[in-house]
């Protein structure tokens, strides 16, 4: 690989390191406050002290109506939680009465492998030990020269999951499917295990 | 509604929690109002067939990650919205892995529209491995209409989980060697289509 | 609040202050600004992307996982948009005929005060592809090493040194003549 810190990149570096004159266009500034100001303002909901701070509440019919639909959300989920109970409850005479002739599948063994040379830890987490960076049978050993790997149990099915080094830095298995979240910012790897034939 | 009124629906929905069941990780994990809500997202989705599984490992990643409670709160409802989309994309007779994997390729801008070709396109075949690819294919700044087209013409030709698992690895590679994203996909499925199985691993 | 770290200042807005996003702004704009118009090549574009990433950053402030690195943060959403538009402006340039040099020298504001080296090493950076262009602003201008730069880009360590070397290979062979002239 041919070297590219000679004197002509110092100088082209040198160049384009310098200050734009000017920076941005005067109103730059009042724009994006513009803008900003046109979104919805941030607020700390503070729901634990909003429950629990006495204050007066005006009831109008739309806050009756909105009572009842709670209620009644409330006696939905009551009912639906008592029949999810009652399947539970009823499922070892169930069982008995009418075995299963197919076998519960077991996780499959999967390696995780990454290259961390200046790591002194590397946890794998992810949805099939509840993002657990201290689950015993997930932490990688140093094989040498900069690679960790584990060798750990993963149901079948697709998971998202990533490698922690030092309990800070999460990092994205370089090797496997991305998925880029939107509702962390961050990108998490995905697998997806099948039964081996 | 004032917040006098969200007061109201919120505390009536406090009070419905101690009687539902509560994933004992949570409980362990979360602030009291964050598990409140995240509880009443959870069983909406009970409630509309959708997995709760993946709703309450989104809220334990949060923890992981040492995200604020309104964070993880907001990350779950997006999470169950896009689930019922994928849901309702796929048929009802979507299983749980597929839903989740469709949820993904929702979230990078795979529209609706086209995970209802793939459904239909791939027939009684699941559709996760595709839909896997098809995201980490986006993910790598693949323009969506391409990748779409790519993993909807590998249902058509009925390329294999495993072959399709083998392609991921070859483009990924090429585009760590500094391949375009979208020439090494094109080119990779080009062969994959054409052989019926994956091409060559890339060259050093 | 000019002093305050940017921690304090994300604590701020968070609670509903949004006049003092201002400092933010004033904080990073300059140095992005320069970082936006050399990925982008000329400041209309730049600026759309820069205030782009503020109004973005600001919108989605409760999910900055680290507020006192909230730049960093920023930079990472500034990198994106710039990806984005210039991906977008590709598409435009396909569509109609453009010529690069007309819109650097329109862009100018005082074209009086940039010397012809300066110009040439900007028209070789825009002829640069946007990755390449992307890999060797971050190593070289904004001074990153390479286990950062894969963690801004989600592009892996040997990806980014091969576009780092290709962009400077490339700009060796546009720029040779001129600069020892």
């Amino acid at each position: 690989m041919r070297s590219d810190d000679d004197a002509m990149m110092k100088e082209i570096a040198r160049q384009l390191r310098a200050p734009l004159s000017p920076p941005v266009s005067g109103s730059f500034d009042a724009r994006v406050m513009s803008a900003v100001r046109r979104l919805p303002r941030h607020s700390r909901f503070k729901l634990w002290s909003r429950l629990t701070t006495p204050r007066t509440v005006t009831f109008t019919p739309l806050s009756w109506g909105l009572l009842a639909a709670s209620v009644a959300l409330f006696a939905v989920i009551g009912a639906a939680r008592a029949f999810d109970d009652i399947q539970v409850a009823t499922k070892p005479m169930v069982t008995a009465l009418f075995p299963k002739t197919a076998a519960p599948r077991p996780p499959q063994r999967v390696q995780f492998v990454l290259v961390a040379p200046d790591a002194k830890k590397v946890a794998v987490v992810g949805d099939f030990n509840g993002w657990d960076v201290d689950h015993a049978g997930y932490q990688a050993k140093h094989r040498g020269g900069g690679v960790w790997s584990v060798t750990a149990p993963v149901p079948l099915g697709h998971h998202r999951y990533s490698f922690v080094v030092d309990d800070s830095v999460w990092i994205a298995d370089p090797t496997a499917p991305r998925i880029v979240d939107s509702d962390f910012g961050v990108a998490n790897s995905a697998i997806v295990v099948q039964e081996q034939k | 509604m004032n917040r006098s009124e969200f007061s109201i629906v919120v505390g009536l929905l406090c009070l419905a929690h101690p009687i539902l069941a509560q994933d004992a990780r949570l409980s362990a994990r979360l602030d009291k109002p964050t598990l409140a809500a995240v509880n009443a997202i959870v069983d909406s989705a009970r409630i509309s067939k959708l997995p709760t599984a993946p709703l309450i490992d989104k809220a334990l990643e949060g923890v992981a990650r040492g995200v604020n409670g309104e964070s993880i709160v907001v990350a779950v409802h997006q999470l169950s919205l896009r689930m019922g989309s994928a849901k309702r994309a796929l048929a009802s007779n979507a299983t749980p892995d597929e839903i989740k994997a469709a949820a993904s390729a929702l979230d990078v801008g795979v529209s609706v529209r086209d995970l209802a070709r793939l459904r239909a396109m791939a027939g009684k075949q699941p559709v996760t491995v595709p839909l896997a690819v098809l995201t980490d294919l986006v993910g790598q700044k693949v323009p969506i209409p391409t990748a779409t087209d790519l993993v909807l013409q590998f249902a058509r030709s009925g390329v294999k989980d495993s072959d399709l698992a083998l392609f991921q690895r070859n483009v990924r590679a090429d585009v760590d060697q500094g391949a375009d994203p979208t020439v090494a996909a094109t080119t990779r499925a080009r062969g994959l289509v054409a052989r019926g199985g994956p091409s060559p691993k890339p060259s050093e | 609040m000019e002093g305050s770290s940017d921690g304090v200042i994300v604590a701020r807005v968070l609670r509903g202050d949004v006049e003092v996003f201002r400092v933010l702004v004033n904080r990073y704009r300059d140095r992005y600004a320069r970082y936006a118009f050399h990925m982008l090549g000329n400041r209309e574009d730049a600026e759309e992307a820069l205030q782009d990433a503020f109004t973005r950053a600001y919108r989605s402030l409760a999910r900055c996982e680290d507020p006192e690195r909230f730049g960093a943060w920023l930079f990472r959403i500034l990198v994106n948009r710039c990806r984005t538009l210039g991906a977008r402006r590709g598409r435009r340039a396909r569509t109609f005929v453009v010529d690069e040099g007309a819109i650097l020298e329109a862009a100018e504001d005082h074209p009086a005060e940039r010397n012809a080296w300066r110009e040439e090493i900007d028209r070789g950076l825009q002829q640069l592809r946007a990755d390449q262009r992307e890999a060797f602003l971050l190593k070289y201008v904004e001074d990153m090493g390479y286990d950062e730069m894969s963690q801004l880009t989600g592009v892996g360590v040997s990806a980014l040194k091969m576009r780092v070397m290709r962009a400077c290979d490339r700009l060796r062979e546009l720029l040779s003549e001129v600069h020892s002239a």
